[in-house]
């Protein structure tokens, strides 16, 4: 009996650490991927890349997923002290420059290049220190997925031997295939038009 | 019953599942056929900041004696449909990818089956290694295999090994690259390593060069230049200059008429 009730207690915890955990991938289904999951990716996407990452939240995700939704994506390290809450502020101030009716719908993406410090728990730990909300997406992915993805967005980094990375300054704009139209390097000024460069997006579909 | 006997025969049939096993590994790690195994040692890095160390330790690992040639690109494309010339994504391959080919299957007088592959990117040519179950060769392990004369370990002060390479520098690309299978082995038997092609490394997106940029004759104008050295600690090591600088002015989806690549795994 006692195993029983034991079993059960279990099996609640584990539907409720699922139910908690599902939230941002309904989310992702919400938005527009049911009808477009179909389709091939076209030429330019980025989401032909067939790595899968792992959120902050502690979700298998493959970039595809973002399909349907604009993108700000920008890769950086959680323990960087100068240039990524720069980068990270800047993101913010993007979603603010957009109009009203579009700024819950970009999904707002950061990937890190440190795969060995920046575990999904770390991650989670930075979004909850950083107090991002859940239109950040934090993700953590293996060496040559990471690589891969840098390549594809122009960004280059390197170890140095202090444990900081030396990296490109960029946020990158995806439309709703995974396709570059936007990308803004340093980091000073340009955020009003990587906006104009969000709304070009939504406004062509 | 006797215990012996109760253990005797799963104790034979263990002993066949660990052979087994071990034979299966083998199999899963993978075929080294045609590598070079290079054992650990050290990679001097030419530029570093203060606090680098001079020397960085490189763990073993295999490396193909010779460059992919065109031959087995051939095999790759007609098993990977989605990497031939007409079918790749141009994310991951420009426009030039494969250019010296007749065609989608077809080799032609430009690229013969015995010569190094080139007109491939980083993408393409990771995407080969992969299908192999290997990989690219890192900065590192790139160098190291390198570094070693035609007799010895150190191929610094090698005159016949920096003569060769000098002369290939001063020579035009030509327009059919020649086979490397004739090429003079390295101490550790490695081929092609240098007077036939530039090759691609998994990390060439590392090789952050700034400074000056001049222009030379050999090597595609549009992607190379031979920066300037500031920083630099082998300042007499215009080999490693020349690749660092190559490296350095690469985007992944680039194909150039000199550049190829070979491929790598882990000796553990």
């Amino acid at each position: 009996m006692k195993s029983i009730r034991f079993l059960s207690l279990t099996a609640s915890l584990l539907a409720a650490s699922i139910a908690w955990a599902e939230p941002a991938k309904e989310e992702l289904d919400a938005c527009c991927q049911a009808e477009v999951d179909s389709a091939p990716f076209t030429q330019l996407s980025l989401y032909q890349l067939d790595a899968t990452y792992t959120s902050d939240s502690g979700q298998t995700v493959s970039l595809g997923d973002f399909r349907g939704r604009p993108v700000v994506v920008t890769m950086f390290f959680a323990s960087c002290g100068y240039a990524c809450p720069l980068l990270v502020s800047d993101m913010t101030k993007i979603k603010e420059f957009l109009p009203a009716e579009i700024r819950d719908d970009v999904a707002l993406v950061l990937v890190s290049f440190d795969v060995e410090r920046d575990t999904p728990e770390a991650l989670h730990q930075y979004k909850s220190d950083r107090m991002l909300d859940d239109q950040w997406i934090l993700l953590h992915g293996n060496d040559d997925a990471v690589s891969e993805l840098a390549a594809l967005l122009g960004v280059k980094y390197k170890l140095e031997n202090n444990g900081m990375y030396s990296h490109s300054n960029l946020i990158t704009v995806l439309n709703s295939e995974g396709e570059i139209v936007h990308q803004r390097g340093g980091l000073k000024g340009g955020l009003e038009e990587t906006a104009r460069a969000i709304v070009g997006v939504v406004n062509q579909e | 019953m006797s215990p012996q006997f109760r253990l005797g025969a799963p104790r034979w049939s263990l002993l066949g599942a660990i052979v087994l096993a071990l034979t299966l590994g083998g199999v899963a790690r993978g075929n080294t056929a045609g590598m070079t195994f290079v054992s650990a040692g050290v990679y001097a890095p030419l530029f570093t900041g203060p606090e680098d160390p001079d020397e960085i330790p490189v763990p073993s690992f295999f490396i193909d004696t010779q460059p992919v040639t065109n031959g087995d690109y051939l095999t790759f494309v007609q098993a990977n449909p989605q990497w031939r010339r007409s079918q790749v994504s141009p994310i991951f391959a420009d426009e030039s990818y494969l250019k010296h080919w007749a065609g989608d299957l077809e080799l032609g007088r430009l690229a013969p089956a015995d010569s190094p592959i080139v007109h491939v990117s980083w993408f393409t040519a990771r995407a080969y290694a992969r299908w192999l179950g290997k990989r690219l060769p890192t900065t590192a392990e790139w160098e190291r295999t390198a570094a070693v004369g035609y007799d010895g370990p150190d191929g610094k002060n090698d005159v016949e090994l920096s003569g060769d390479i000098y002369r290939w520098f001063a020579s035009p690309t030509l327009a059919v690259i020649p086979t490397a299978n004739n090429a003079r082995p390295n101490y550790l038997g490695v081929k092609g390593l240098f007077g036939y092609i530039w090759e691609w490394v998994a990390d060439f997106s590392t090789s952050m060069v700034t400074g000056e940029s001049r222009g030379d004759s050999g090597l595609d104008r549009d992607l190379f230049c031979s920066a300037g050295s500031v920083g630099a600690k082998e300042t007499n090591d215009y080999a490693a200059f020349m690749r660092m600088a190559l490296r350095s002015s690469l985007k992944a989806n680039n194909n150039t008429s000199s550049l190829g690549f070979r491929c790598a795994r882990d000796a553990d």
